[in-house]
């Protein structure tokens, strides 16, 4: 199977088996779906519904039992544990629930980090980093250490982290869980906001009203399969 | 250059940790360094003790003695040599030895000796010559018939300072060589076996009684610095440009003891192995705390790209920082340690004196050996204990990592 030119993830027919103490567990079962570019897209679905194991194999952080994944027409189901490291770093930008920054490393260092390790050149690692500082309403911050901010000005620079190498996917896992809800709004409005302008695709994995509100598209999930997919205009 | 970043400001996250991880580095590298040094210092002071008594760092034989002495293979117009000798860069000394064999008597007591011949003034420059004498005075500067008798030489003889005592052997022309000799003094080498035997003239009466004017059987060299020895044999070889002559330094014509010296240095290592030990128990617990604390973070770290091997270096260049301290440290206290127990010494439990030479402390000593061996330990081992965490955070499967606490 291969994906036509604006599809952006195909699955095909994707299993995912666990063995919890011995007894296998179906966390995934049989997923078909394509996802387009450019699209903000709410995965929900009750807990132990497969949210975050479908988002893990669909982003290479898992490997499934069974079926296909292409990713910006590569097929990422089969490739190694270092080609998935090489394609997850120059195609996909990750949000977690708690921020996941580095603690050690200054606003500004773990905004470049990716950048370093695709070996972007200092000034122009410098260039994007203070951009995108003010696109994320965080001029001034580029200096201070993960600790020494807020948790939705913490989001702010993992939001700023994903997306300032310019991936083709954004993978959010509970972006706004951690947060209150007037931070929340703020941080998925300026989302929706670059998603519009840069056109990179958003894919949430999410209980949050909120998302479920703003997404374009919503996917439900129940028990490893898809149980409704609904596109808004 | 970010990993080290990441690796040095990950250090100070948990001070109370690395701090007992650096001391133990530190203080492995401390304890291994002193007593190296220790070791070092007590070795070379009685390897020194060894060569500066009597042997000399460096002899010059004609070629063959060492193997079959004989009185013919001698060194001949020894004062040329001993000029170019001396001209040597290392050379501190340097002194001329006539040995031979012969019967000594005194009155109606007679003994088969060993008989050494010595310039006094350089015999006493090189090795402390007349430290050793335990009753009379030391050869006159010119000679004049005077015979200095080892310590039990002189018992079996029952000699006396004034006796006379008769020497017959024969000499190099083949005649008959005896003569009559004042007993001036008595002397205590430190190697009684030795002194059992051993009867000295002056060099010059020596090659008299023998007819074997202007030739010595042995140089012996002191060199400036013991651990100089061996460049300044090569320098002494390459000036004589000799093939009659042999020089070689102590390890190579007092073998047996080079030996057994070695063997005894060797116990060192012993330290060295338990400094592995402390170090590898200390260093492998923080680390392993440190990966199990930071599972998330580097589940994170692989998720958004960073390759296997970026983390094995982030865990292995935070193990090398905290050894490079402890070892830095380490320099800086063991350094003046070994440095004051040079000075000072640590006196013995039980004291004695060898060849004039007496002891009474045990000394350290200051050298580049006893930083580089503990400090290439420290660091190897903390290193080799650190692949296993180091391994495991590199092989994080990172959704897995992701959902740890």
């Amino acid at each position: 199977m291969e994906n036509k030119n604006n599809d952006l993830i195909v699955t095909h027919s994707l299993v995912k088996t666990y063995q919890d103490n011995g007894i296998p567990v179906k966390a995934v079962r049989g997923i078909d779906l394509t996802i387009q570019k450019g699209e903000f897209t709410a995965i929900v679905g009750p807990s132990g519904s497969g949210k975050t194991t479908f988002l893990n194999i669909i982003s290479g952080l898992d490997v499934p039992t069974d079926g296909e994944v292409w990713l910006a027409g590569k097929k990422i189901s089969e490739m190694s544990g270092s080609e998935l490291s090489d394609f997850r770093r120059d195609h996909i930008g990750f949000i977690f629930q708690a921020y996941n920054l580095i603690p050690v490393l200054t606003v500004e260092e773990n905004i470049e980090y990716i950048m370093l390790l695709q070996g972007v050149d200092k000034e122009e690692r410098h260039r994007r980093v203070q951009k995108i500082l003010t696109e994320v309403g965080l001029d001034g911050y580029a200096d201070r250490l993960p600790t020494k901010l807020s948790g939705g000005q913490q989001q702010r620079v993992a939001v700023a982290r994903a997306i300032v190498s310019q991936p083709s996917l954004i993978l959010a896992d509970e972006p706004t869980a951690n947060l209150d809800s007037q931070t929340g709004v703020e941080l998925l409005d300026m989302m929706r906001e670059l998603n519009k302008k840069s056109g990179i695709t958003y894919v949430f994995s999410t209980h949050d009203r909120m998302i479920m509100e703003r997404a374009r598209r919503l996917i439900t999930l129940k028990d490893g399969r898809i149980d409704s997919d609904e596109t808004r205009e | 250059m970010l990993s080290l970043k990441i690796a040095w400001r990950n250090i100070f996250r948990q001070k109370r940790r690395t701090l007992l991880t650096v001391l133990t580095m530190l203080g492995g590298f401390t304890l291994s360094a002193i007593s190296i040094g220790w070791a070092d210092g007590t070795y070379n002071r009685i390897i020194e003790m060894f060569t500066r008594n009597r042997l000399g760092h460096i002899q010059v034989h004609a070629k063959g003695y060492l193997d079959k002495p004989s009185l013919y293979k001698n060194i001949k117009d020894y004062g040329d040599v001993g000029k170019k000798i001396a001209e040597t860069k290392g050379v501190m000394s340097w002194t001329p030895r006539f040995f031979t064999a012969g019967l000594a008597s005194i009155e109606d007591k007679s003994m088969g000796v060993q008989i050494v011949g010595i310039d006094p003034v350089r015999e006493n420059e090189a090795t402390r010559f007349n430290k050793k004498i335990i009753e009379g005075d030391t050869f006159s500067e010119k000679a004049s018939h005077q015979a200095i008798l080892g310590k039990g030489l002189a018992k079996t003889l029952k000699a006396d300072i004034g006796d006379e005592v008769v020497i017959i052997s024969q000499a190099a022309d083949g005649s008959i060589a005896n003569d009559l000799y004042t007993v001036t003094a008595i002397l205590e080498s430190g190697n009684m076996t030795q002194d059992r035997s051993t009867l000295y003239l002056h060099l010059k009466d020596a090659q008299e009684l023998f007819v074997l004017y202007d030739a010595v059987h042995e140089i012996a060299i002191i060199a400036e610095e013991l651990g100089q020895v061996d460049e300044v044999t090569e320098r002494i070889r390459t000036k004589l440009d000799n093939p009659e002559l042999k020089v070689a330094p102590w390890q190579e014509f007092a073998r047996s003891f080079y030996i057994a010296m070695k063997a005894d240095k060797e116990g060192a290592w012993i330290m060295l192995f338990v400094v592995i030990l402390i170090v590898a128990i200390g260093v492998l617990n923080t680390v392993l705390m440190n990966v199990l604390e930071r599972t998330r973070e580097y589940g994170t770290l692989r998720a958004i790209g960073t390759a296997p091997l970026q983390i094995f270096r982030l865990v292995i260049y935070e193990v090398a920082m905290m050894a490079i301290i402890g070892v830095i440290i380490g320099t800086i206290i063991s350094i003046p340690a070994n440095y004051l127990l040079s000075l000072q010494g640590i006196p013995m439990p039980e004291q004695f004196t060898y060849g004039g030479i007496e002891f009474t402390h045990y000394y350290s000593e200051v050298n580049l050996h006893s930083l580089y061996l503990p400090a290439i330990t420290v660091v190897l081992s903390a290193l080799i204990v650190s692949l296993y965490p180091a391994t495991r955070a590199a092989r994080i499967a990172p959704a897995k990592a992701l959902r740890s606490q």
